[in-house]
């Protein structure tokens, strides 16, 4: 009982459980989806191998001393930035991004990495004593830290991962406490660029909304005007950028905002997608039972699909499960970080729990189809080294500040 | 760092909300599509990922009267291209394989653009052996490139039967568009003749193997092992009515000529022969046919494609000189013993008639048996134009037979409204002469001769003119027979015997066909010439054997050659007799093997 109790108190079982859960249910979908594939036969096993050094990698994490975790912050962040230039200068490209490294035969994704080194710092920014969030200075400080690596990632260009360093410096802003008109500065430029991609009309009537919300907030007169130019300046830029993108990045835009318009193209997978789990029904065609996952009807679907194997095979049931240990693992990260003393730790474990969280949401998401086709993998489940091994170091991070909460709550 | 305000409550709140409101939803979004849309995802994964692929069923085979096959099937291989997997730069390597002109895929494939690009599209039906040898050994540089076997018409008994087997052929867009439930492209019909008549029975019902397909439409597998296909079922073989050496000696009488000749068993209307002459290979139709081949037939003046014994309209000459004698028989306008007296020739209505001879003074049987034309310029005028025309329809002579296979020219029979609306009120009563030796308007085909003949020589009663008994059943071989209507004339039989009487003459007495006497089967008959406007006369015979008890009658019809007797009798007896001396006949052909087997092995001796 007692050791139960010493293991109970220092390793988080409901962390590492649900997590370890996640990817054991992953290695089994990405068996069955990759099993008539000879081009992906191995996967399998090179996940698990993936899987092992992953757990290493958590293992190492969880035991470094908790109070190096923010000295680590800035070399984290440095290291991160050089990996995305090198990798930019002579990465090699993988389904038309410039963002894989090779290493000993092994790829390996520096923004994966990016992502874990920019928390830090921006949670290391946040929690210096003189910052105030009050303070314009401090809010644009802040979005650089994170927009570097935003750059550099949208240069490879990688849309779905930029999506991810978004949604992870709005987190950390929020956690911090930027007031209501400091979010609305923040995000309201995003809105207005999103919106943009749907045409002409829907800009007008974000950037009438903006002005609204401007009255509202009663600012003096030429800062609310710069706001608002940043925010025209933010729809236009949108438009312009969307022209540079891509074809087949603009088409899966297109295609988020209509799949049906072309079912064979770019709308394909997503429509495939959903196919795949609607027809999974109630309790799932059966392991290996599932025709769209068996005869490839998605294309790699054990990287950004992965969730289609589970819902067509296994079901709702089945598509519940992985949700619940998801959201059970969700709620143990936010409890920590809700209760940790600790503003920089706190902050960091936010951030893991926003990364997590955002890749979750657009992933299923999109296989749901109620997001675009964006690809992002899906955490512990989806195919692919880096990923898991981040997804399993942050792990350890969160793990690491629960063996030590005492000294820090 | 004051330890409450980095993280109020409400923000606390605020990220809880979102985090359970996400997964809220997404738990919300699979319920609505795992639970309640299932129905629909389902039906779009199933279509998705199974193809139907159509099993074509074998078509019905032909069997003779005796249950030979003369109408068979035989594998064939066709080259076949899936659009959406092929490249067009084997083109030309293609082409050179399966001997075709450059440009021949590309047409095709241009023609069959309108389908679905994952269906294969048949490029050549027939392909030699030596291309399917080549196409196995380079499959795997050919993508969407595959070919099949399909079976092919085959005809077996050595009788050709042109006009009355028909031919099938891939249907035209026309009849798919009509037809859309029941073919595909590609998919053959019957176009002519029984093939077409019976379409429905011959054709059979397609099957549907189920396989599994990935998301490039490659095959992967059965689906659920096969147990959900649908078997083809084989279309029904038919029984014809046709006796095989009948038919032969008919089509090689008339070769060489253009003519038509039908026998008919008259106590059933079962057609035991129908020829046409020309006629053409049906084999040359069985695979893509030859350009050069359809072009030497369509411009060949003699009309090969052209049914003679259905769709020739002719007169009928002396032949209908029976119909006018049971009519006034049956009329009482005259009996046995009412004669006329033939001086050569007789002047009706101020124009001068011609006779063959002087016959003298003779009675109906004798009439009929040396053809007398003045006794039938008379009979006419005593029977009268309504009268005549009433028999002549009564027989069937100018209105169709409505015999099975179809296509049949109606003929004509004119009547007085006719020269009334064509020459006025008082029109020329001299026209009746020509029209009581059957020349002039009066136009018959030879298939409504053979009928009238089937009637005359089975006493007035027969049935339509037909091509098919019934078909076999798939399972026991059974014979589903088909039912044809019963012509009853009511005439007694009394009168037919009297006519028979002057038939038999004709051939056993000093008549116009003693020429084809034999010595073992008793043939009554009767010659017929027509007056034809564009050259030499066609000359008619209408016959049946034997005599006491009639198992078959002849119609034959040789166009252009002149006298009745001399052409077309000959024909009709050797017809009989290959139908009446069937033991004999065959020995004859096996002695004739015989001889040319020994022959054969003689040669190899000598050297």
């Amino acid at each position: 009982m007692r050791i139960d109790y010493k293991l109970n108190d220092k390793f988080d079982l409901g962390l590492i459980i649900p997590g370890f859960l996640l990817f054991c249910i992953g290695l089994v979908a990405i068996y069955s989806s990759t099993l008539h594939n000879p081009h992906a036969a191995g996967n399998f096993h090179k996940q698990l191998v993936w899987g092992i050094g992953a757990l290493i990698a958590f293992f190492i994490v969880y035991s470094i001393p908790t109070n190096l975790l923010k000295p680590a912050a800035i070399p984290s962040y440095i290291l991160s930035i050089i990996m995305l230039i090198v990798v930019l200068a002579i990465g090699k490209r993988v389904n038309g991004a410039k963002s894989w490294l090779g290493l000993e035969g092994l790829g390996f994704q520096p923004s994966e990495f990016a992502k874990l080194g920019t928390i830090m710092a921006i949670s290391y920014f946040l929690s210096r004593q003189n910052t105030n969030l009050e303070s314009f200075k401090d809010i644009l400080i802040t979005l650089a830290i994170g927009l570097i690596p935003v750059s550099l990632i949208l240069a490879a260009p990688d849309l779905g991962t930029s999506f991810v360093f978004f949604g992870l410096i709005l987190a950390l802003l929020f956690w911090k406490g930027i007031s209501t008109f400091g979010l609305f500065i923040v995000l309201s430029p995003g809105i207005v660029a999103v919106s943009s991609l749907f045409g002409t009309y829907y800009l007008i009537g974000c950037l009438i909304a903006v002005i609204i919300c401007l009255i509202i907030f009663k600012k003096d007169i030429f800062f609310s005007g710069a706001i608002f130019a940043l925010n025209i300046g933010a729809g236009f830029f949108t438009n312009y950028v969307y022209g540079i993108l891509k074809e087949h990045q603009q088409a899966r835009i297109k295609s988020f905002i209509n799949p049906w318009a072309d079912p064979l193209g770019a709308g394909y997978n997503s429509i495939q997608a959903k196919v795949a789990v609607g027809s999974g029904g109630f309790l799932g065609k059966g392991f290996l039972a599932g025709n769209q996952t068996q005869l490839q009807f998605i294309p790699e679907q054990w990287t950004d699909f992965i969730f289609c194997v589970i819902g067509e095979e296994f079901g709702f049931i089945g598509s519940i499960i992985v949700l619940a240990l998801f959201m059970y693992l969700f709620l143990r990260i936010f409890k920590l970080a809700s209760s940790s003393k600790d503003e920089y730790l706190s902050l960091v474990i936010v951030g893991i729990l926003s990364v997590y969280f955002i890749h979750l949401l657009i992933n299923i998401g999109m296989v749901v189809g109620i997001m675009p086709v964006i690809g992002i993998p899906l955490p512990f489940m989806s195919y692919g080294g880096s990923s898991l091994v981040v997804n399993l170091i942050m792990l350890g991070v969160v793990a690491n500040v629960y063996r030590t909460r005492k000294n820090y709550t | 760092m004051s330890e409450q305000n980095f993280a109020g409550n409400a923000r606390k709140s605020v990220i809880y909300i979102i985090l359970v409101a996400t997964f809220i939803v997404i738990f919300l979004r699979l319920f609505q599509m795992q639970i309640l849309e299932y129905e629909f995802f389902n039906d779009k994964s199933i279509s998705n990922s199974i193809k139907a692929i159509e099993q074509t069923p074998l078509r019905g085979v032909f069997y003779d009267r005796n249950m030979h096959i003369v109408v068979g099937n035989v594998p064939a291989y066709t080259l076949r291209i899936t659009p959406a997997e092929y490249n067009k730069k084997l083109n030309r390597t293609l082409e050179a394989v399966i001997g075709e002109e450059p440009g021949y895929i590309d047409k095709i494939l241009y023609e069959n653009r309108i389908y679905s690009k994952f269906v294969p599209i048949r490029i050549k039906r027939g392909i030699d052996f030596k291309a399917v040898s080549w196409l196995e050994e380079n499959a795997e540089h050919l993508p969407g490139v595959d070919y099949i076997v399909e079976m092919q018409r085959d005809y077996p008994a050595g009788i050709r039967g042109s006009h009355i087997f028909g031919y099938t052929k891939e249907i035209s867009p026309k009849l798919l568009e009509k037809y859309k439930d029941i073919y595909k492209p590609g998919d053959y019909i019957g176009y002519t003749g029984i093939e077409k008549a019976y379409e429905n029975i011959l054709r059979g019902k397609k099957g549907y193997d189920y396989v599994l397909v990935d998301a490039r439409r490659k095959e992967i597998g059965k689906f659920k092992d096969g147990k959900d296909d649908v078997p083809s079922i084989k279309g029904n073989d038919l029984v014809l009515t046709i006796d095989e050496d009948v038919q032969r000696v008919a089509e090689q009488e008339l070769k060489g000529y253009s003519g038509a000749a039908v026998a008919i068993d008259p106590k059933t209307g079962e057609i035991l022969a129908m020829a046409s002459a020309p006629d053409y290979d049906l084999s040359e139709f069985s695979y893509v046919t030859s350009q050069d081949y359809l072009k030497k037939l369509f411009e060949d003046p003699k009309k090969p494609f052209f049914n003679r014994a259905t769709q020739s309209a002719n007169p009928p000459g002396s032949t209908f000189k029976l119909m006018e004698a049971i009519c006034a028989l049956n009329t009482n306008v005259i009996d046995t013993n009412t004669t006329f007296t033939c001086l050569g020739g007789q002047t009706f209505y101020g124009r001068y008639f011609k006779c063959d001879a002087r016959h003298g003074t003779l009675n109906v049987i004798h009439a009929i048996e040396h053809s007398c034309d003045v006794y039938f310029y008379n009979l006419i005028y005593k029977i009268g134009m309504d009268r005549w025309y009433e028999y002549a329809k009564k027989f069937g002579l100018g209105q169709v037979t409505h015999i099975d296979i179809g296509d049949e020219a109606k003929g004509f029979i004119p009547n007085a409204e006719y020269y009334v609306h064509r020459y006025g009120e008082d029109w020329p009563k001299s026209i009746m002469a020509s029209l009581g030796i059957g020349q002039g308007e009066v136009n018959v085909t030879p298939i409504q001769l053979a009928q009238y003949a089937a009637l005359i020589a089975n006493d007035g009663v027969t049935y339509t003119p037909h091509l098919v008994r019934g078909y076999l059943t798939n399972d026991t071989k059974k014979l589903v027979p088909f039912s044809f209507k019963q012509i009853n004339l009511g005439i007694n039989k009394r009168i037919f015997n009297i006519v028979k009487e002057g038939m038999y003459l004709v051939v056993n007495g000093s008549g116009t066909a003693a020429g084809i006497k034999s010595k073992d089967i008793v043939i009554a008959g009767k010659t017929g010439t027509a007056q034809n406007p564009h050259g030499k006369d066609h000359a008619w015979f209408i016959g049946f054997a034997p005599f006491d008890n009639p198992k078959i009658v002849v119609a034959v019809l040789v166009e252009n050659v002149g006298f009745g007797a001399t052409y077309a009798a000959p024909i009709a007896k050797k017809m009989i007799e290959a139908y009446l001396e069937k033991d004999k006949f065959q020995k004859d052909e096996q002695m004739e093997q015989k001889n040319f087997d020994n022959n054969l092995m003689g040669a190899k001796i000598e050297n």
